[in-house]
Formats: structure tokens, C-alpha cells, sequence
């Protein structure tokens, strides 16, 4: 039996790249949350701005948060990825300089086009508008998806190389020498071993995202190459939620690198974590079919496979990663600050946003809950409580300008006012889901509205929260970039 | 007194000539381009895999002055994506079968502008070219199959639709099978290509 040690990892600054991620990723992340509150607004009755901006918003929102997360993991994943194997920093670049391009294309398409058929371009929608958007403005959009697509197909490309390069197969840097075999506590460190699993499943999930955009652009311009609607979704939520889930398995790396630093405990890659993390790069290829279980011309064992991988997805990683940063925590002596804060509470926000999709994934569940804002209650609590909060705590990390340094109270209050808020957010999506509020619907029947009021108070809480966080990173940036100690030691650890 | 013996690679490349000259027989041809699937995914893969062996054959510091007077391993992979984009259109493969100048074409074009620049390219190329490489003929692979299963018309004159349809399908189920593949070579470790970019890298592997 291998036995661990924590070994001390010098804090180093970020990139001016990372640093150029982050901040686009604050801005976008900043404008989009507004743009969900307009949305709630218009549900609340507050506004009335209408059918059409409200799904090009919608468009834009679902669209522009996928991204943006990606990103924004991307940025995460990357930082601590380059201190163990030897990244290109051009690759990164040109990923950045990618994901503007498609944005502005896919800004076009919505503002200017008029494109509003929904993030999920479901086939044929794009190409069936009745007038209300061009080929072109569909064209755009599909476009300017396949071309942030590229992008990520280049950065998880130079990951494979470099995890290659340095460890000798991807096999290897998924640690299944020691898996499989003796565990002799040479194992690849955490990070790597995640990064690998994401390259692993977001290069299958690109490949297969591009292939039904090229069609769906041929579908445009040529109709009678015809598409099988069914096979065309299977594709879409294939690389969605592949897509999707991969950006917190990106994020995650922040809590394996951050809190170990905070109590001088090493984390763990013993048998179990590399098994979870085996076991989930093949489930998580396999659970997208929640999304399909109401399409009854599905064939039957299909659907009873997602249900099936649906359940045990939901635990291998989760598990491993919540009890590591509990044991990791226990008796520490950990002082908290607001990075190990917003490290620790987006555990418990991915395991609580985890469920909603665990019970939605019972097939008999699925058939009533599944349109119902209920589906929006599970995501947004696993992204906005769980991986944009490791986010925002890598910010407060790179920002913190000493080790000793304290929070203001400001920080405080917003992390509370964070947490809160987005407990109110979701629960009201969830409770409105319980009551068969459907989603989508830009107008709501008046015994829905109170739902969506109090979801509209709580997003404007979460805004107040989010922008002190944004406004902390952006005047410490001059920090972000140094290499210092930066995380508070535990009591029992710590000389001052 | 011992007979001379010829280099090992002078026989190689003799039996390579020799085969050649085979698939360019009307026995083969006829039989190879009597349908689409053995059209597109026997005789032209052939021709295109003679161009790599002919090429590995030619001594490694020959390869490296042919690639360093083209311009180096960027415009190798630019001609063969043309070279063999154009191979893939429905157009081009009933010109091959009608017309002897475009069938010759095909003949020296596969070998000498896809086969060849590929290897050429190969040993310069990092994991990200060789997967940029790979992803995109594998994606345009599947697409163009896709496209040949669901065309509401016969795309070839000279083949049936039952036949585009079969050519569509094996071109599918061709990309997944090499899509896995690839993927598992990176499980493994080989064809990571050299470090840098322009490094010479072993040409020897095909991931």
C-alpha cells in the first residue's frame, strides 16, 4: 500500500493568458446572469419585452453560459495543469482568440439575425423559422458553435501531447498502471489524471458536436439531404452534456490544488480516486439519454441504459471528491477565507445540484418533471453553486495579496449573500418544477408569477454578490500574476 | 563467386512498381471500380498507401531536402487535404471512369500528392497537427458518408443508389472503427509525433 505525504507546491502567479481568460469569462459570466434576470422579469410580469427578445435572450443566455464556463474551466484546468506537463501557450492563445470569433458570430446571428431557436439548435428548428430568422442568421450561429468547437479540439489536442509527452499515454496519465496494478504511490497527481479524463471525453464529444453542425449547415442550404431528427438530438445532447459536464470536471482541479495548500494534507490519487475517475470517463458518455427519455421511438434497452448509467454517474466522482475535501478539512485547523470558502461550499453545491438530475433520470419521474423548470433547478444549482463558485475561488486565490491577508466584511456579506441567494434561485426553479411550471415559456399563468418573482429578488441578491466578487478580482489583478504564498496555513501549521 | 544482391529497399520498391502496374491493369481496374465502395474505399486507399510506402522507401535525408525545398511539413498536409478532398467528390469519380486523362490523374495524383507529402509531413508534425490531421479526414469521412446514405439522388452517374447508399455506410462505420483507433493510440503513447513543432519526429508510426 502506497503511502502519501503532502509534498509543499510553490503558489505561482498566472499567466497573462489565464489572466485574459478569467477576466472575459467575469465580464461574459456578469452578462449573461443579467440577461437570465430579464428573463425571470419577463416571467414575473415586471416587463413585457416580449416573445421574441425573450428566446433570443434565452438563445443567448444558454448559449453564452455553456461557453463561458468552458472557458473560464479551461483557464483553471490550464493553470495547474502546466506545472506538471509542458503546454503551449500559442495553442491557449489561439483557443481564446477562437472563442471570440464564434461569439461574436453567435452575437451576431441573435441581435442582428434575429436567431432565437434555443441553445440546443434542435433539428430542424434552425432551418424550419417561418420567417422569423434567415438561413444565414442559422448559418451564423451554427458557424461560430463549430468554430469555438476548433478551438477547444486544438487546447485538449495540445493536452493529449503533453500528457503523452510526460507520462506516455493517456492510459497513464489516468493512472491505470497503478489502477490495474501495484499501487506504488507514483500515481499522476490529481489534476493530470482529470485533465486526461476531459481531453479523453471532450475530443469524442467535439467530434460528434461537429459532425451533426456540418450537416444541420448542409440540411440549411440543401433541405432535401435529409436528417434523422431523432439520431440529430442524440448527437446535439451527446456533445452538450459531455461538453457541459466536462467544464466542472475542469473547475474541480481548483479544490484538488487549493485546499490541500490551505491544510498541507495531500490529496489523495490512491485506487479509488482513480477508479472513480476511470469509471466516470465511460459513464459520462453514457448518461445523456435523460434527456431522451420521453422520445418513446427510442429503443427501449437505449433508455433503460441511461436510466441505469444516469444512477451510477451520479456518484463516482462526487463521493470521491466530497469525503477527500472532508477529510482533507477534518480537524485541519483550516482558516477560512473566502477562497477556501467558495472551494468548500461548491462541493456541497455540485452534490446538491447533482440530485434534482438523479431523480429526473427515473424514467417515470422523466415523463412529468422533465419539461418543468424543474430540469433548469438541477443546473443551474450544479454550475452556478458548484462550478462557478470553485471559479470565483480561484479568483479570490490568484487575487489574495498575502497569506495572512483578511476578507473585508464586503466579501463576507457577498459570499452569504451568494450562497443564499442562489439557494432561493434554484429552489424556486425546483419548486415551480414541482408544481409543472413548464420551461421555456416566455409568459406564465398568474398562479405561477409568485415563483418567478421570488426567484427575480434572489437573482438581483446573487448579482450584488457576483459583482463584488468581480470587482475584488479585477483590482487584484496585479496580484493574480506573481508567485507567492498565497494560502493561509492551518492553525496547527502556521508560524504567525 | 556470389551473385550480386540488390538493397532490400530496391526490391521493396520494385514490388512496389509491380504492384502498381497491377491495379493499373483493366482486369483491376474493371473489378476495382465496379463498384463505388470498392472504388472509393479499396483502389483509391491502395493508391494512396503505395505513395507512403514509395515514399518511406527513399532515404530519410532525401525526404528531408524534398521537404525543406516544398516549403516544409504545413504545405505537405495543405496539398494532400486538397488532393484528397477532390478525390471524395462525386464528380471526380465519374470522370475517372470516363475519362482516361482523369483516370491517369487519379493514378499519379493519390500516390504523389497524398501519400507522399503525408509522410513527408508526418515525422515534422506534433500530436496536434498529426490529430488535426486525423480528426479532420475522420469527421469528413463521416459526414460524407452520411451524406451519401441520405442524398435524395444518385449522386455518380455511373453507380446505383443501393451502391452510394452501401459506400455510405461502410464510410461510417470506416470512421468510428479508425476514430477508436486513434483514440487508443493515445492510450498507449505512440504517434505523439516530436515535442516542438518541426522537430524530427519518428515518421514511422501512423497515429
Amino acid at each position: 500500500m502506497a503511502s502519501y505525504t503532502y509534498t509543499p507546491v510553490p503558489d505561482t502567479g498566472a499567466k497573462a493568458g489565464v489572466l485574459a481568460y478569467l477576466v472575459v469569462s467575469a465580464v461574459v459570466l456578469l452578462l449573461m446572469m443579467v440577461f437570465g434576470l430579464l428573463m425571470r422579469l419577463e416571467q414575473s410580469q415586471f416587463t413585457s419585452i416580449g416573445g421574441l427578445w425573450f428566446y433570443k435572450i434565452m438563445t443567448l443566455h444558454g448559449a453564452g453560459m455553456v461557453g463561458i464556463v468552458a472557458l473560464a474551466g479551461a483557464a483553471v484546468m490550464w493553470h495547474f495543469l502546466r506545472l506538471y506537463v509542458d503546454l503551449s501557450n500559442g495553442i491557449f492563445m489561439a483557443n481564446l482568440a477562437l472563442f471570440l470569433i464564434g461569439v461574436v458570430m453567435i452575437l451576431a446571428s441573435v441581435l442582428l439575425g434575429d436567431f432565437h431557436a434555443g441553445w440546443t439548435f434542435l433539428f430542424p428548428l434552425p432551418g424550419t423559422s417561418m420567417g422569423l430568422w434567415s438561413t444565414g442568421a442559422a448559418a451564423l450561429f451554427m458557424g461560430g458553435l463549430l468554430i469555438i468547437g476548433v478551438g477547444f479540439v486544438l487546447l485538449h489536442l495540445d493536452i493529449a501531447r503533453a500528457i503523452i509527452t510526460r507520462y506516455g499515454g493517456l492510459g497513464r496519465g489516468l493512472g491505470w498502471p497503478q489502477l490495474f496494478g501495484h499501487d506504488d504511490g507514483n500515481a499522476p497527481p490529481p489534476t493530470v489524471v482529470a485533465s486526461t479524463m476531459v481531453t479523453i471525453v471532450n475530443l469524442i464529444g467535439l467530434v460528434v458536436g461537429a459532425s451533426i453542425l456540418v450537416m444541420m449547415l448542409v440540411n440549411l442550404y440543401v433541405p432535401s439531404f435529409e436528417i434523422d431528427p431523432l439520431l440529430a438530438k442524440g448527437m446535439i445532447y451527446f456533445f452538450g452534456h459531455v461538453f457541459i459536464n466536462a467544464v466542472i470536471y475542469m473547475a474541480v482541479i481548483a479544490v484538488y490544488e487549493i485546499l490541500p495548500r490551505y491544510t498541507q494534507r495531500p490529496w489523495k490519487s490512491n485506487k479509488v480516486f482513480l477508479a472513480s475517475w476511470t469509471a466516470s470517463t465511460i459513464m459520462v458518455m453514457f448518461i445523456f439519454p435523460h434527456h431522451l427519455l420521453m422520445d418513446y421511438a427510442y429503443p427501449k434497452w437505449f433508455l433503460i441504459v441511461g436510466h441505469i448509467i444516469g444512477y451510477l454517474n451520479t456518484f463516482p466522482i462526487l463521493i470521491v471528491t466530497g469525503y477527500g475535501a472532508m477529510m482533507i478539512v477534518y480537524r485541519s485547523g483550516i482558516r477560512w477565507d473566502m477562497c477556501s470558502r467558495l472551494l468548500f461550499v461548491s462541493l456541497f453545491g455540485w452534490a446538491v445540484g447533482a440530485m434534482p438530475a438523479f431523480i429526473d433520470g427515473t424514467i417515470t419521474v422523466n415523463y412529468v418533471m422533465h419539461n418543468t423548470l424543474w430540469v433548469p433547478g438541477h443546473f443551474h444549482t450544479y454550475l452556478l453553486l458548484g462550478m462557478v463558485a470553485m471559479v470565483f475561488g480561484f479568483m479570490y486565490y490568484l487575487g489574495k495579496p498575502n497569506e495572512n491577508a483578511k476578507d473585508s466584511p464586503i466579501d463576507v456579506a457577498a459570499f452569504w449573500a451568494f450562497v443564499i441567494g442562489t439557494l432561493g434561485f434554484t429552489m424556486s426553479f425546483l419548486y415551480s418544477g414541482k408544481i409543472s411550471v413548464p420551461r421555456r415559456y416566455a409568459e406564465h399563468l398568474p398562479e405561477w408569477v409568485p415563483y418567478d418573482r421570488l426567484a427575480s429578488y434572489f437573482i438581483v441578491l446573487i448579482l450584488a454578490a457576483v459583482l463584488v466578487f468581480i470587482f475584488r478580482f479585477l483590482s487584484r489583478l496585479g496580484f493574480a500574476s506573481r508567485d507567492y504564498q498565497r494560502a493561509s496555513l492551518a492553525r496547527s501549521l502556521a508560524t504567525t | 563467386m556470389s551473385s550480386p544482391t540488390l538493397p532490400r529497399d530496391v526490391k521493396y520498391g520494385i514490388g512496389l512498381g509491380i504492384l502498381y502496374l497491377l491495379l493499373g491493369t483493366p482486369m483491376a481496374r474493371d473489378w476495382l471500380e465496379a463498384t463505388m465502395s470498392r472504388h472509393m474505399l479499396v483502389q483509391m486507399p491502395l493508391l494512396v498507401i503505395l505513395g507512403i510506402i514509395g515514399c518511406r522507401l527513399l532515404p530519410v535525408r532525401w525526404q528531408n531536402d524534398v521537404l525543406a525545398r516544398v516549403g516544409g511539413s504545413v504545405p505537405c498536409v495543405m496539398v494532400a487535404l486538397f488532393a484528397s478532398s477532390y478525390w471524395m467528390l462525386p464528380r471526380a469519380l465519374d470522370a475517372a471512369l470516363t475519362e482516361p486523362l482523369a483516370e491517369v490523374g487519379k493514378f499519379l495524383s493519390l500516390p504523389l500528392l497524398v501519400g507522399f507529402p503525408l509522410v513527408l509531413a508526418w515525422r515534422r508534425l506534433t500530436l496536434i497537427g498529426r490529430g488535426f490531421v486525423w480528426t479532420n479526414f475522420i469527421s469528413m469521412l463521416a459526414v460524407l458518408g452520411w451524406l451519401y446514405i441520405v442524398a435524395p439522388v444518385r449522386v455518380c452517374n455511373s453507380y446505383l443508389v443501393n451502391d452510394q447508399e452501401h459506400a455510405g455506410w461502410y464510410m461510417v462505420i470506416g470512421s468510428i472503427l479508425l476514430f477508436v483507433w486513434w483514440l487508443a493510440t493515445l492510450f498507449i503513447g505512440s504517434g505523439v509525433g516530436p515535442n516542438k513543432p518541426g522537430g524530427n519526429g519518428s515518421g514511422t508510426t501512423l497515429a
